[in-house]
């Protein structure tokens, strides 16, 4: 009995012992002073572009983003070329330049002198030659489908190397020269690339070394060989995880962040206003155009009028201000967004007067299509029963769902019984390559040259009958027209010659109206200036500011400098 | 013995039961996890890369009781596959980053909510009408009807970013390496705080409500008056006649609770950027992951049976009734 009486005072004992443990720590934290205010990041620059709660370590460049650590497939390996969206030109990396033959089937691509990997060893033809052998031999690596245009692919000498096509295919050149290049004397002992993991690359980036790699977090440090001089004047790159956006733009609000990539709700109070003198963001209108598709498989959506009516039904500056916080602008008839912006021709623009919110319009173009009012109010279709269509979104995706609630919105303004039907991504995707929609959002190619765009949107070649899935051109609109333009500009001789093409593909976009064109997406990029400078900007626009835009990552990683140094 | 081996024959039919639905629920959602993965870069991605993805992922299809079939066989090796959100990472090693720290989040403060919450139930039980037991309950009540992700936003900012006397995320400082140093230790006690704190808050009300009320019924008992005219301690009477019988649903409670730790706190894990178990689950469900999916449903379901089996002999243990049957 009295040891059972002694084990009560005991656990009180401890009970008053842990009560006050509890009490004492957060005041030992409060002790040890501010935690938001970072030590000087001694030039490591912290980036905040992947979402996830803890980091699996992989480091393959062949496979796809979101599967490997960023920047794996920009900054540890490199391109041949990186294309500047922003300015439409090709920058030389791995090649120093590449010549098509007269008949344009053949790509002279000449390689850099003096580049070596990160273990000494010289990067050659070879090696280039070598990483196009594997996508050939394994389909999964072959992300941009280069084996579907490329016949072979041979090194002549060190540094040269010589892709030959089964067809004139220019816009192809993009594909060839954003593919990363691994190193041959490595690589060919590896059994299965596609799920080799590569825990330690040899590359030829500015950043190969993995100096910490944890759960939470990891960090890169300099590639001690890297081939320009000087470069990086980064120390190293440094990526705590955040599992989503709002614990990410909470580390870039508390000053944990330099880089980061995700979506700020209005970015200009809760992210400048803290400290306008070094937060900064950049939000081009680069990022691909959010379009409605109508599918034109499926009356009455076949029918022109039809959709140029529904066009006309949307109110796109309230779009753009209540599902886009005012961060882009209406999208014109072209469709184009700014990367594309040198080769928008004014007049083809101004071609489509679809464009515009004009509700009477859009009515008489209704009328006159076959789809009088009832007396109802409603509009009726060719059977009698009330015109119905619905507009696709994805459950989640609540930008997109503001907008397609204010597309119904304008749709029923015209009598047309319409609402917004939010699925899971999957079966979104699913009706959307199948064709099971009348309406829906989606986004468009955002590839350098409008070619392919425009061969998405319009072209034959990707067209596929309902209940098929198409991987590209979703709304089934072919145009034989758009075809020759097409096919001519997969042997444009130059950029006059493309200028030309696209100007006459616009034309036909903005007349036929094969898709709806809501708004330009923006590239999302917020920078805080603290302690490195060099970011891109309005005033310096020399790259796409996101870091997620592979491989034009390379080019701000390569220019950004610690702050003083 | 012959009432445990009974409940050990009914935890293996409910095991394959469990087995079975975490085999067939995930098949019937709607797409597959190349285009899942495909959502997650709104159009960045070339259409080609989905049937690269495809091919990548090995999708071998086959009827369905094949697929079940080697399922079976798979989870008796131990074998659970490949993650495709963490391709090529194992599955066995992907939930290994993540099962320790739910363990030791939602773990840490389910016993420290039950403990704490039965002791008060206790105290409030013996006073009742008191002012303890007029104040605590209702307020408890009231923080307990928040959700605990709001509680823990709101600890979040108001401790992690307006005060900054606690970490905003992670289970430890990120400047440190995982070692039994006790700089590392006291940073996983720091990090722990705050998301132990919010569960702890938004649990602890129904744990002492639910002792409080059983304790009543058990004080009103003729063997604690007994007690009581016996002239014992208030304290042992408290603790060893009333509170040790009053106990007996919690307890159950308690087998429930501790079997649901490895599903993780989920919101509270990602509030708090917690590397733990629920995050992971979410990502499997976004991404389609199978595989992954299946691996987690199968350690939850294992914990839960197990724990309950625990309960079942503890209860062997605290109630004398269940030994004789």
């Amino acid at each position: 009995m009295a040891l059972k009486d002694s084990s009560v005072t005991r656990m009180r004992w401890s009970r008053r012992h842990f009560l006050a443990a509890t009490l004492l720590a957060p005041l030992a934290g409060a002790c040890s002073g501010r935690r938001g205010a970072r030590r000087d990041p001694g030039g490591v620059l912290t980036v905040s572009t992947e979402q996830q709660a803890s980091w699996v370590r992989n480091f393959n460049p062949l496979l796809a983003p979101g599967n490997i650590r960023w920047p794996t497939r920009a900054g540890i390996y490199e391109p041949l070329f990186i294309y500047d969206t922003i300015n439409g030109k090709l920058v030389p990396w791995l090649s120093t330049g590449a010549t098509w033959s007269p008949d344009k089937r053949t790509l002279h691509c000449a390689l850099r002198p003096g580049v070596t990997w990160s273990d000494g060893q010289p990067f050659t033809a070879d090696d280039v030659v070598f990483t196009f052998e594997i996508l050939g031999r394994h389909k999964a690596l072959d992300l941009f489908g280069v084996w579907s245009f490329l016949d072979d692919i041979r090194a002549r000498g060190a540094d040269e190397v010589l892709f030959s096509l089964k067809k004139q295919y220019v816009p192809g050149l993009v594909y060839l020269g954003h593919q990363p290049i691994v190193p041959r004397h490595l690589w060919r002992d590896v059994k299965d690339p596609v799920t080799f993991t590569n825990e330690r690359p040899v590359a030829t980036g500015p950043f190969t070394e993995i100096t910490v790699f944890q759960n939470q977090v990891y960090e890169l440090g300099r590639n001690p060989r890297y081939w320009q001089p000087g470069k990086p004047a980064l120390r190293g790159l440094r990526f705590p995880a955040y599992p989503g956006n709002d614990q990410a733009t909470l580390a870039l609000l508390h000053g944990e962040v330099d880089w980061a990539g995700n979506f700020v709700p209005d970015v200009e109070r809760i992210f400048v206003a803290r400290d306008p003198a070094h937060h900064h963001y950049w939000f081009p209108l680069v990022g691909g155009t959010v379009m409605l598709y109508p599918n034109a498989a499926r009356a009455p959506l076949s029918d022109e009028r039809v959709r140029k009516a529904i066009s006309m039904s949307i109110d796109r500056a309230l779009l753009v201000k209540v599902a886009m916080y005012g961060y882009t602008r209406p999208a014109d008839a072209t469709g184009l967004h700014d990367g594309y912006a040198r080769f928008r021709s004014p007049e083809a623009a101004a071609v489509g007067d679809w464009i515009t919110h004009d509700v009477a319009r859009a009515g008489r173009l209704l009328d006159e299509a076959g789809y009088p009012r009832r007396a109802d109010g409603l509009r009726a279709s060719a059977d009698g029963a009330p015109l119905t269509l619905d507009v696709h979104v994805v459950t989640g995706w609540s930008d997109w769902i503001r907008a397609a609630q204010i597309i119904a919105q304008g749709l029923r303004a015209l009598g047309v019984t319409s609402a917004a039907r939010a699925y899971d991504f999957s079966a979104f995707f699913e009706k959307l390559q199948k064709g099971a929609f009348d309406l829906s959002l989606g986004w468009s190619s955002d590839e350098p040259t409008p070619y392919h765009f425009y061969r998405d949107l319009m072209g034959t070649a990707t067209l596929r009958p309902l209940g098929d899935p198409a991987a590209r051109n979703w709304h089934r609109f072919g145009s034989e027209e758009a075809d020759a333009l097409l096919a001519e500009f997969e042997g444009a001789a130059d950029e006059r010659e493309e200028m030309r093409l696209s100007h006459a593909l616009e034309r036909l976009f903005a007349t036929r109206a094969p898709v709806i064109p809501l708004f330009p997406n923006p590239s999302w990029a917020a920078f805080n200036t603290r302690h490195f400078e060099g970011f891109p900007s309005a005033r310096d626009p020399y790259a796409k500011p996101s870091p997620y835009s592979a491989p034009e990552c390379l080019l701000v990683l390569t220019r950004l400098t610690p702050r003083g140094a | 013995m012959r009432y445990l081996l009974r409940q050990l024959g009914l935890y293996v039919l409910a095991a394959w039961a469990s087995l079975t639905l975490n085999f067939i629920v995930p098949r019937l959602a709607p797409g597959d996890p190349a285009s899942a993965m495909f959502a997650r870069y709104k159009g960045q991605l070339q259409p080609e890369a989905l049937a690269a993805l495809r091919e990548a992922f090995g999708f071998t299809g086959g009827p369905l009781h094949e697929q079940y079939a080697s399922y079976l066989a798979h989870l008796f090796r131990g074998d659970l596959g490949v993650s495709v959100a963490y391709f090529p990472a194992k599955v066995t090693d992907v939930l290994g980053m993540g099962l320790g720290w739910t363990a030791l989040l939602t773990g840490s403060s389910v016993v420290v909510a039950f403990a704490l919450g039965s002791l008060l139930g206790v105290i409030a039980a013996w006073r009742r009408g008191g002012a303890f037991d007029t104040t605590l309950p209702p307020l408890l009540v009231f923080l307990g009807a928040f959700p605990y992700f709001w509680l823990a936003m709101m600890l979040l900012y108001g401790f992690g970013f307006t005060l900054d006397v606690l970490p905003l995320r992670h289970a430890y400082d990120d400047t440190l390496a995982p070692s039994l140093s006790f700089s590392f230790l006291a940073s996983v006690a720091e990090h722990l705080l705050l998301p132990a704190t919010s569960i702890v808050l938004a649990s602890v009300g129904g744990w002492m409500l639910s002792m409080r009320s059983s304790m009543i019924g058990v004080l009103a008992e003729d063997y604690v008056t007994m007690a009581h005219a016996k002239g014992l301690s208030p304290l042992r009477i408290m603790f060893h006649y009333a509170a040790r019988n009053a106990l007996l649903p919690n307890v159950t409670g308690f087998g429930m609770a501790l079997g649901f730790v490895l599903g993780g706190s989920l919101l509270t894990e990602i509030v708090f950027s917690y590397p733990g178990q629920g995050y992971l689950l979410v990502q499997a469900v976004r991404s389609q992951d199978y595989p992954l999916m299946q691996g987690i449903f199968l350690t939850i379901t294992m914990a839960v049976l197990a724990a309950n089996f625990l309960v079942d002999v503890l209860y062997v243990w605290l109630d004398p009734r269940t030994r004789g049957r």
